[in-house]
């Protein structure tokens, strides 16, 4: 029961997390610019605002742009029960392990796509393209770099795979997980419409992937569509956290030391959105033809991990 | 000694050197192949202190210091004097694309796990997890110098190869003789001249240092 409790409090907490953590992001950015920036919790307001909003469809829209939203949405949710993002071994993680997770994932992808070219637009086409495009690459990367640990830990579940690295803090250091840090790293910023893939804060170029294929919403379903983005990206931060850097997890489910893991989790959170803002106000967007050359780094990372995690057991 | 941490170490560093190896096949411009084999070479001094020290042979201490000064001082400075003189090098259109390039040079790091994993096996030295990665580094290496156009990436992948050797070396032997290696860094300099001059005879003939255009000599 007390299970159950701490799988539905871990959903909430990352749901209310993820705008706060998306916000935080932007405001590290523009500090960083010397802007002013808006308060961390603007993304609150906008969701509230589009919440309020009425719907305005296109007439050629289908019942495909109408439910996608929906599943985006609770395709990404359902994915923050099965990661151990305060507490682990999870009473869910017999559910599901890594595979599931990788492919919850790309299935919100997928209708995501889907809805880009169901009214027909030419930018929602360019943007489904592309995003199939870096999904391709993407996800086998995510994949195999996950592998790499569970080859480690000896168990594809992702909340045995923490414990194996708690218990032997030593594999922390090895190449294969460095590697696979690596790879998930550049892979996150791809999966999460990050520059240098993708820039989060602009509608305006024609070399835009997420914004492209989103341009058609408006209202509740933009709102949706939104949040899961953001918990995606709180999503990939926490799997990066966590997986990688486990200390701080609770083991046990005592008040303390789950108040200290979402002490612990907020702060890794804090840490990487800070890296994230330093790297996007650091670098320039690649140029599209230039992306899957950096997404082909990373999955070579990813299998150079696999390799030295398998052969170097 | 504490040898899993040093066991540890071996790989990690090997890993990183390997990393800076396959990057040279990521980036276009000459400036980021000098700037990634400056890396590299740094990375691999430090490499060769911490084997000098675990492996107690400060005669390697030594070697470090003249791997720093040839390979992270004056090497790089050279390139980068032949690249204001050449003016801006991109390798905009090497022979084989730089996603396959990647996805090749991850093939060549198992084809080096398959080739070096006898030696592994049979092996109990600390280092011997570094062993397949150096030897992917001469394979990387190699693979530059085939598939890059330009003259004077192909002398960097020629000495990224240089670095893998010596890497292997270290790691194998934890440090051959001095004379042996300063033999090594004296040859490494001499190839290096001499290619240099070559490449500013293909540049003062070609007008450009793009190999390619050599195969215009057999008609």
């Amino acid at each position: 029961m007390i299970g159950y409790l701490l799988e539905f409090s871990q959903a909430l907490l990352a749901l209310l997390l993820a705008p706060l953590l998306a916000g935080f992001v932007r405001w590290v950015k523009s500090r960083l610019q010397n802007r002013r920036g808006a308060p961390v919790w603007q993304p609150y307001f906008e969701l509230a605002k589009l919440f309020g909003k009425d719907v305005v469809m296109s007439n050629n829209a289908s019942w495909l742009f109408r439910v996608a939203p929906y599943i985006v949405f609770a395709s990404t949710l359902a994915v923050t029960f099965l990661i151990p993002l305060i507490a682990a071994p999870l009473p869910f993680d017999n559910i599901g392990d890594l595979l599931v997770v990788v492919y919850l994932l790309l299935l919100g992808t997928f209708f995501l796509a889907l809805a880009g070219l169901d009214p027909g637009t030419a930018f929602g086409g360019m943007g489904a393209s592309r995003e199939m495009t870096v999904a391709a690459i993407a996800e086998p990367t995510i994949a195999l770099s996950i592998f790499s640990l569970a080859l480690g830990a000896g168990s594809t579940n992702l909340g045995q795979i923490v414990i194996a690295t708690l218990t032997n803090p030593g594999v922390a250091l090895s190449p294969g997980h460095l590697l696979a840090f690596a790879a998930i790293f550049i892979v996150s910023l791809a999966e999460t419409g990050r520059l240098p893939v993708d820039n989060p804060s602009t509608h305006l170029e024609l070399t835009m992937i997420h914004e492209a294929m989103i341009l058609e919403y408006s209202g509740r379903y933009l709102a949706l569509i939104e949040w899961a983005s953001w918990l995606k990206l709180t999503i990939f931060f926490s799997l990066l956290a966590n997986l990688f850097v486990p200390w701080g997890l609770a083991l046990t489910l005592t008040p303390a030391a789950l108040a200290i893991a979402v002490a612990t989790l907020i702060l890794k959170l804090a840490i990487l959105g800070m890296v994230v803002a330093m790297i996007e106000t650091r670098i320039a967007k690649l140029r599209l033809f230039r992306v899957p050359e950096l997404l082909g780094m990373s999955f070579v990372l990813a299998l150079l991990a696999v390799t030295s995690s398998f052969l170097l057991k | 000694m504490n040898e899993p941490l040093f066991s540890q170490l071996s790989t990690l560093g090997s890993s990183v050197i390997l990393l800076f190896g396959i990057t040279l096949l990521w980036r276009k411009s000459l400036h980021a192949y000098t700037d990634a084999f400056q890396w590299q070479s740094a990375a691999l001094t430090v490499m060769f202190v911490i084997i000098g020290y675990f492996g107690n042979d400060p005669e390697l201490y030594v070697v470090a210091v003249f791997l720093f000064v040839l390979k992270v001082l004056i090497l790089p400075r050279y390139l980068e004097r032949m690249e204001k003189r050449f003016g801006d090098q991109r390798e905009s259109q090497p022979y084989v694309n730089i996603v396959t390039s990647l996805m090749l040079s991850g093939l060549l790091v198992l084809l080096a796990y398959v080739v070096a994993r006898p030696l592994v096996l049979v092996s109990d030295l600390p280092t011997r997890g570094g062993l397949p990665l150096a030897m992917g580094l001469i394979f990387v290496g190699l693979f530059v110098v085939i598939t890059r156009k330009k003259a004077l990436t192909q002398i960097v992948g020629f000495l990224v190869m240089e670095n893998g050797i010596a890497l292997l070396a270290a790691l194998g032997t934890f440090g051959i003789p001095l004379i042996v290696e300063l033999g090594v860094f004296l040859d490494v300099l001499m190839g290096f001249l001499v290619m240099q001059v070559f490449v500013y005879h293909i540049h003062s003939t070609f007008e450009s240092i793009d190999v390619d255009q050599m195969n215009e000599l057999k008609h």
